[in-house]
This record gives structure tokens, sequence and C-alpha cells, in this order.
């Protein structure tokens, strides 16, 4: 009998302080609210979900303003701010915001507006295969086999949501030691075998992805298709269909995401055109007829590739673009036939300019008699593949060509794009050093 | 017409002597003139003129004065090492083809019935995934080809009866065994970097020989051929059988050990420098025997010079009819299956 009335004792003691404590937590932390008269239905549902409470709403000096006006950011603002409804964002005035804002954009917060009527239920996207495929909202979890849409993902903000992923350019342990600074959840991320190629189901039903990147390549689309996972195909060997991939990415994880994409598009918008204000007017014989080389030194890119398009970004003409398909194998005559002013090296493989430069077969090239024969630098993700990063192999490549008239600077550059895009920020001297600068 | 000859000299011997003798004759100097064609052929047009004074000029410098160096190093860096280990390649693959035939009394096997290429393969995807020079997946190469044969004979030596079955039985294995890890390590490797240098160098190629490859080729080939050519009356012997070989005062089983270690060698070095590259040493031997008869007296100068002659045929195929390389495997596949189909259909002769 004595047992009994102990238990209840602890029970109701532990409820006196549970209870405490959530009203401490709510009392501590309500947070005042500034809101557009329009928002404030939605913003009440996010604040419901979090606190369990009511907002309240003020007309000024609130810890938190929710608009949809971009002129009410600080001046100095960078980057994205956090979308909880498209074209709908708050702005932190004071550190107790962000537990809340960081709820608004996560999948729960999407739940809560989901569940209020302000988000719809599932999103219907046409993949970069043509494919119209319905995604479930909000996406909690994503699996990318194809290691260039774990970039978008990161590019959208939604690195969170990953569970599984190939990796490019985080084979080395120098790409390894870099992706996992910017996320560090990176070594469980990358540890399960999952490519174009292999893919084992079983994993991928324990997984229990609610959406699955891969491009349209992958040799395993029938197999997974029977578990009814929504498989998103990407394709984006041009600088329009990289553009597309993000946006299609944002769509799938939501307002934030769809944002981020946005921006992202912008900021590549903007790169592209002040370098083609630089490289537009050039004249044929003013281009540097430039071969792109692989993890071969006669391996070469095809007309079919994103680096071609790239490279004429950046004020250049590949020599290869005649050739079709992907890699191409080549011999020296060819290269000998084509005679490029300028050979770039693809940041991964071993192939060095000292490769091309040491070798008495490659002397009879142009750019190995005129030393410019480089290696193009990246962080993580190869600046020469369609991923968000490229924008900065398009910088490096502008820069590289065109010394005395592109005002880019990588370095700097690289540093906005990883801050705002990754969340991270890059070590200022390394990544001076990766552009050459 | 052509045709209608062919068919007399293989089947009256006797009576056309001498027609057979210049068709051998010619045969043995085809791949020469191949070699001195192939150094005109090529996506970079160097006039034949040009070529000739880039030849000349190792002897006489001053021959090169007015050629460009472009040309010069074209033809002198690029073009002849690679025709030259297309030719000796080809020669080793066929050569070594026709012993293994003879030994092992099976005109379907060829030089990798005891694994070498299937070892070499191997040791080059291993180098490959090491991130090693073209020298380390040379020596890897030659090294596991060597490696695999050894294997395959240790283990048929565990066995007292039957060497030469138990011997195809481990060679099949040890084969298969390597083949197994080059797939592993296929898996392993990284699909951006290492796989396509891998699989493009189990297609086989000569896209990115050099000089420095040339000699440790052309010493192996050159001392193998020349012990092939010598033995090649006692493989007639062998392929008579052990008994009477034994009869006729030999012994059989030194001479065949002899010819697998030469016929490795030479077939590990061939894989070493182009690759691996098929069908040369089953369609080859098929070939010369059509031309000239299942003699191996004029079947090894024959199938050598064959050899040579249709490697460097299918490279010149391959480095100078389109921009991008074909991988030799997959040519000397294309060319190299109808070929055997007709031959085998017209083929009345033994073995």
């Amino acid at each position: 009998m004595k047992w009994n009335y102990r238990l209840v004792m602890l029970v109701l003691l532990g409820l006196l302080i549970l209870n405490g404590n959530v009203g401490l937590i709510a009392a501590q932390d309500a947070l005042t609210i500034q809101a557009d008269e329009d928002l404030q239905p939605a913003v009440a549902a996010l604040y419901k979900a979090f606190f369990n409470a009511e907002p309240g709403f003020v007309a000024a000096d609130g810890d938190l303003v929710a608009t949809t006006d971009r002129a009410s950011l600080p001046d100095d603002f960078q980057g994205v701010p956090p979308h909880f409804l498209p074209d709908a964002f708050f702005i932190a005035q004071s550190e107790r915001a962000s537990a809340f804002i960081d709820f608004a954009v996560s999948p729960d917060g999407q739940q809560a507006l989901i569940d209020a009527g302000f988000l719809p239920a599932s999103v219907t996207i046409t993949d970069q295969a043509g494919n119209s495929v319905v995604i479930p909202q909000p996406v909690r979890r994503v699996i990318t086999p194809y290691s260039i849409a774990t970039y978008l993902v990161y590019g959208v903000g939604a690195a969170d949501r990953l569970v599984a992923g190939g990796y490019l350019g985080a084979r080395d342990p120098i790409g390894a030691a870099r992706m996992e600074a910017i996320d560090p959840r990176f070594p469980q991320l990358s540890g399960y075998v999952m490519n174009q190629r292999e893919i084992n189901i079983e994993e991928i039903a324990n997984l229990q992805p609610d959406v699955i990147f891969t491009s349209a390549r992958s040799a395993w689309l029938d197999t997974v298709a029977e578990l009814d996972i929504p498989i998103v195909l990407f394709q984006g060997e041009s600088p329009e269909l990289l553009k597309q991939s993000m946006q299609i990415a944002g769509q799938v994880f939501g307002p934030n995401a769809a944002a981020r994409a946005a921006a992202w598009s912008a900021y590549y918008d903007r790169i592209f055109s002040q370098v083609m204000d630089v490289t537009d007017d050039l004249e044929a014989d003013e281009r540097p007829r430039l071969l792109m080389v692989g993890t071969e030194a006669l391996r070469v890119i095809s007309g079919d590739m994103y680096q071609t398009d790239i490279i004429a970004a950046a004020g250049g003409q590949s020599v290869s673009a005649d050739l079709t398909g992907s890699w191409n194998d080549v011999n020296l005559e060819q290269v000998v036939l084509w005679n490029p002013d300028v050979i770039v090296i693809v940041p991964y493989g071993s192939v060095t300019p000292a490769t091309l430069v040491d070798s008495p077969e490659w002397q009879v090239v142009a750019a190995v008699q005129n030393g410019r024969v480089y290696k193009m630098p990246s962080w993580v993700a190869p600046w020469d593949t369609p991923v968000p990063d490229s924008v900065l192999g398009i910088i490096w490549l502008a820069q590289t060509l065109f010394p005395d008239r592109v005002s880019l600077d990588c370095a700097a550059e690289a540093m906005t794009f990883y801050k705002t895009f990754y969340d991270y920020d890059l070590p200022s001297d390394e990544i001076a050093a990766v552009c050459g600068s | 017409m052509r045709v209608v000859t062919l068919r007399r000299l293989w089947q009256g011997a006797d009576v056309q002597v001498s027609g057979r003798d210049v068709l051998y004759v010619v045969l043995l100097l085809l791949p020469f003139a191949l070699i001195v064609l192939s150094l005109m052929l090529g996506l970079y047009s160097i006039s034949v003129e040009n070529v000739g004074r880039a030849l000349l000029s190792s002897i006489a410098p001053a021959m090169a004065e007015s050629v460009p160096q472009t040309e010069l190093t074209l033809v002198l860096r690029i073009r002849l090492p690679r025709v030259l280990s297309a030719a000796l390649i080809g020669a080793a693959l066929a050569s070594t083809g026709v012993a293994f035939q003879g030994i092992f009394k099976n005109p379907l096997v060829d030089s990798n019935l005891l694994g070498v290429t299937s070892g070499a393969g191997f040791g080059a995807a291993l180098a490959l995934l090491l991130g090693g020079t073209a020298a380390l997946v040379q020596g890897f190469a030659f090294g596991f080809g060597l490696l695999a044969v050894s294997l395959a004979y240790v283990g048929s030596r565990l066995y007292s009866t039957a060497p030469m079955i138990v011997l195809t039985l481990m060679g099949i294995l040890i084969g298969s065994f390597f083949g197994s890890m080059t797939s592993l390590i296929k898996y392993v490797a990284d699909p951006l970097n290492t796989l396509p240098a891998i699989t493009f160098w189990l297609l086989g190629g000569l896209t990115g020989v050099t000089w420095s490859s040339v000699p440790s080729l052309a010493v192996i080939t050159l001392v193998g051929g020349a012990f092939l050519w010598l033995v090649r009356w006692r493989l007639n012997i062998l392929s008579l059988g052990d008994a009477e070989a034994v009869t006729l005062g030999m012994n059989p089983n030194r001479l065949k050990l002899i010819i697998i270690v030469c016929a490795t060698l030479m077939t590990a070095a061939a894989v070493a420098v182009g690759g691996v590259i098929g069908w040369i040493g089953l369609v080859i031997p098929h070939a010369g025997r059509i031309l000239v008869g299942p003699d191996h007296k004029r079947l090894i100068p024959v199938s050598l010079a064959l050899g040579a002659s249709f490697l460097l045929a299918i490279d010149n195929l391959s480095r100078a009819l389109l921009p991008t390389e074909v991988p030799l495997g997959v040519l000397t596949g294309l060319v190299g299956v109808p070929l055997l189909i007709l031959l085998l259909r017209r083929n009345q002769t033994g073995w």
C-alpha cells in the first residue's frame, strides 16, 4: 500500500515539474510578432503549432517580422530570408526568434501550414525526363543516388532532409574533409553503395525516403519504381536545364527551398550576364580555342556536355564541340589537329598541367608551348559539372581567359556563394589559394 | 580466281609448291609494307615526302630541315611507337595463340587459356584504382599476368595425373577468379574518375603509347617470337601427342613448360601495353592455317606476320577513321568474329 502512495506522489510531482517547465518556456519565449494583416492567420497557425498558444501581434518593435516586402530587409542582409510561404518570409529582430524560424521552415512547420490549409498537401512537378510526379508534402527524407542532385539539395537549403546520397568530388581525403566541415553528417550520408548503376533496393526500402532524386540514366529505375516512392529525374547538361533542376528541387522541398532556388537562379543569371557583358562582343578569332580534358589527358568533353556551355559563356570556344555523347577518347594527332590555345583540366582526376607540360609528345600543341595549361579549381562539388557551384567555374574560367577584362574575383565570389547556399564560411586563405589569386 | 588458287594451294600441296612459297614470302613481307603505309595514315595529314624525311632524319638529320616540328613529332614520337607497338602486340598475340593451340591440341584456345590476360587486367585495374602512372599500370599488368599463370601452374602440380587437363582447368579457374576481382575493383571504383579509365583499359587501346613502353615490349616479343620460330617444328611433334613425342626422343612436358613460360611473357607484355585486345590469338592462327596449312614450320612465321598486319590494320581504323578513338577490343571483335565464322565455314583442312 505504501508503494502505491509513493508512486502516485511521484507521478504528481513529475506532472507538476513538467507543467511548470512548459509554462516557463511559454512565458519566456513568447514572441511579439509584426506581421502583415494577410499573413497573420498563417503565422498564427505556425505559432500555435510551436508554442501551443496564440501569438501576440504588435505594430512595431516585434521580436519577429513576417512580411512579403523585401524592402523591409536590413540593408546589409545577405542571402535568402527564411520563407514560410511563397513570397512571405521572416526577419528576426531578436535572437529569441531563431528557434521559431527554424521550426517554420522545417518539415514540421510545413506540416502545420498544410494542416491549416496555407500550403498544399502535395505538389505536382514535371521532372527533366518529362514525367509528371506527385509528391506529398512535406518531404522529410530524400535520397540522392545521382551525386549531382546531392548538391542541388544543399543548394536549396534542404540538406537536413538528406538521408543518403552520392557525393561527387568528396572521395579523396581533401574533398571528404571539406565536405565534413560543411556538413558533419557527411560520413554517415555517404556511407551507402548508391549511384546511377548500383543501388540496394532493400536498403532503399529501409531508408524510407519520401522522394528519390536521380538521373534519367540510372540503371535501376524499374526496380525501384516497385517501391512506389516518387522518383524525380534530373538532367542538367546546359545552363537552362541546370536552372530548371534547381527550380524543381526547390518545388519539392517547399517555400523556403523554392525561394533559395530562385535566389540561386538570380545569382547565376547575374554572374552570367556580368561575364557575358565582357565576352559577348568578342569576335570568333578573339575567343581562345579551348580544350577541356578529363581524367585522362586524352579524354575530352563533347559538345553535348555542360562544360561546353560554360566555356562559351566565359568567352572561349571548345575545340571538341563537334563530338557527341559523354567523354570522348581521342588521340594526340586529333589534339594537334585542333591545336588549342588553352587547355583546361577538370578539377578531379590525376591529370595535372605538369602531365602535359613535361611530356615531350605534347610540346607541339600551342597551349603547351604558350604555357596555358590550367587545372580548374573546385572546393567539393567539381565546378565544371552541372551543380550549383559551377557558377564559380564560369567565374574562374572567365578570369583565366581574360584576366584584364573580367573584374569578378573567384575567391570573393566563392566566399559569398558558400555562405549563401551552403550556409558555410569558407576559410578565406584556403579558398584564395584554391582560386589561385 | 584467288579463291580457286587458294583451294588448290592447300589441297594439292605437293603440286603447287612454288605458288605456295610465293604466298608465304608475300605474307612474311606484309607487315613491313603495312608499317610503312601506317606511318602515312593519320588524322593530321602529312605528305608522304615529309613522312619519309622525318623517318630518315634519325640517320641523316639534314633531311628533317624542311619538315615542320609538329610533323616531325607526330611521325617520330606518336605514329612510329604506336605503329611498332601495334605490330609487336599483334605478332605476340597471334603466335602465342598458335603455340597454345598446338600444345593443348585445341583449336579453340588462345594464350589467355591459363589466365594471363585476366590476371593482367586485374593488375591494371588495381594500379588504376591506386591512381597509378602509366608505368605502374604496365608493371602491375605484367606482374599479375605472370602471377595468374604461375598460380594455375602451381595449382595443377598439386595433382599427379593428367597435368594438361588439370592445368587447363586451373587456368580457367584462376582466370575467372581474377575476372571477378576485376569486377570487384570496378564495383568499388569512383564512377567519375577511375571507372572510365579501367573500362577503357579493359577494352584495349594504343592511344597512350609512347616510346617509353616500346623497348620492353620489343625485347620480349622479338626474343619470344624468335624462340617460337626456332622450336616451331617441335610444335608439330607436340601436337601429335605426348606418347609420340616421347617415342621420338623428346621431353614433351619440359618443352611445353618452356613454351608456356615464353608465350605467357609475350602475352603479358602485349596486354600490359595494349590492354585486353581479344580475338587476335584465336582468329589469326585459323587464318594462317587456311593460307599455309597446319604445319607449324610455316604457321608460326605466318601467324607472327598476319597478327602484326591484322592489328596494324585495325589500329589504323581506330586512330585515323574518326576523331574519337574506338577501343581496339571492340574493333577486333567486330572484324574478327565475322572473319572467324567465314573461315570456319570454308576451312576443310585439318588442325
